[in-house]
């Protein structure tokens, strides 16, 4: 009897693994070459802030992030299917346990989410998700390591003394016009 | 999202019918309803669910994750108002607030709202009527009385005016409300207030 229980927890194990959704990454390396989709990776020195002049928590919390990864879906007049194909694809990917929603706004026209990754004290990864019906979606990933809430309010104050420099962001420009 | 949740337990039970024929029904039964239960605390409180992402409806969702990592942050010690204030995130579970100035989703707001109030038992705590603005604040108690376990305002909004109806749960006490109110822009915070303020 007992064999079968385990049997059976084994199976379904199986199934529940096999069921598993396409992560986030692999998403976004799916799409980038997509001639929908505008692809950026943004490298911590955008805040171009002068590392001399910071505390050492600011030191140590703009060190915890890695990168920020974006991807884009402009919309045209063309693409307006895939738009609602592929937002519903990210929609599902998101709704995977392993994203922690943090909060949400939205209207029927436009929205907004914030979700995470990892521990309370460990954040691995935070995603944006920000769409709306004129102009398509955005999909933010800001990667780190060991991330933590203190971190991200000393991040903020690091950001508030940073000059972003635009120049890295420039190929999003196409999703305003 | 109900369908997607509950999938895993459904390819359990095929495939445990599949596997194992010595199951007798009735744990069959038990086994699908254990993992159902399982799941559904997921979907508790949604009561208002369905007017996220309706076309009319303007819709904030906070949900206890965003509490718990707000309260981790450490602050200065010497900094009394924003502890009490990230003590008080500590016991909130979630927020939610709808808005919308359709005539026809209102409608279908104050019947949710009205079956919501009986069925999860909440108590009246205020009501106003001023400038043609009906606001409504119910509270369903805890231990003790001023101890809040959810806090549900309705404020159904004259001509071009917005409805808002929002409900905030956890396990608060009412005096420490107005901190909230001071420190976020919650709509109706300042009708709250008062209604706060009154019963300290």
């Amino acid at each position: 009897m007992k064999a079968t229980y385990g049997m059976a927890l084994l199976f379904s194990l199986f199934l529940i693994s096999c069921n598993s959704e396409p992560t986030l990454q692999k998403y976004f390396v799916e799409n980038t070459e997509n001639k929908n989709f505008i692809a950026l990776d943004v490298s911590p020195d955008i805040l171009n802030v002068d590392k001399t002049k910071l505390s050492i928590a600011q030191t140590d919390a703009l060190k915890s992030f890695d990168k920020m990864n974006v991807l884009a879906f402009k919309l045209t007049d063309t693409n307006k299917a895939e738009f609602e194909m592929e937002r519903a694809k990210v929609d599902l990917i998101l709704k995977d346990k392993k994203y922690q929603q943090l909060m949400k706004f939205g209207s029927g026209k436009e929205g907004a989410s914030v979700s995470f990754v990892g521990t309370d004290e460990h954040i691995e990864e935070f995603v944006f998700f920000a769409n709306k019906k004129e102009n398509g979606f955005a999909v933010v990933r800001v990667l780190g390591t060991d991330m933590n809430p203190t971190s991200i309010m000393t991040m903020m104050s690091v950001l508030q003394q940073s000059n972003i420099d635009l120049e890295q962001l420039k190929p999003l420009q196409q999703l305003l016009k | 999202m109900k369908s997607i949740n509950l999938n895993p337990s459904f390819c359990i039970s095929a495939k445990q019918i599949q596997k194992s024929t010595r199951f007798s029904a009735g744990k069959k039964f038990l086994i699908i309803m254990l993992l159902v239960f399982i799941s559904s605390p997921i979907f508790a409180q949604a009561a208002f669910d369905k007017f996220d992402g309706q076309d009319d409806v303007t819709s904030i969702i906070v949900n206890k994750k965003m509490f718990d990592l707000m309260s981790k942050v450490k602050v200065d010690a010497s900094d009394k108002e924003t502890q009490h204030y990230l003590a008080l995130i500590k016991k909130l579970d979630n927020l939610k607030v709808f808005t919308t100035k359709s005539t026809r989703v209102e409608g279908e707001m104050k019947v949710a709202a009205d079956k919501y109030i009986k069925s999860a038992g909440l108590e009246e705590l205020m009501r106003v009527n001023e400038n043609g603005r009906n606001i409504k604040i119910l509270v369903k108690s805890g231990a003790t009385d001023s101890q809040i376990r959810e806090l549900l305002m309705f404020i159904e909004g004259a001509k071009n005016e917005d409805t808002v109806l929002m409900s905030l749960t956890g396990n608060f006490d009412l005096n420490e409300i107005s901190i909230l109110t001071d420190k976020m822009r919650i709509p109706g915070g300042d009708d709250l207030k008062k209604a706060t303020k009154g019963k300290r």
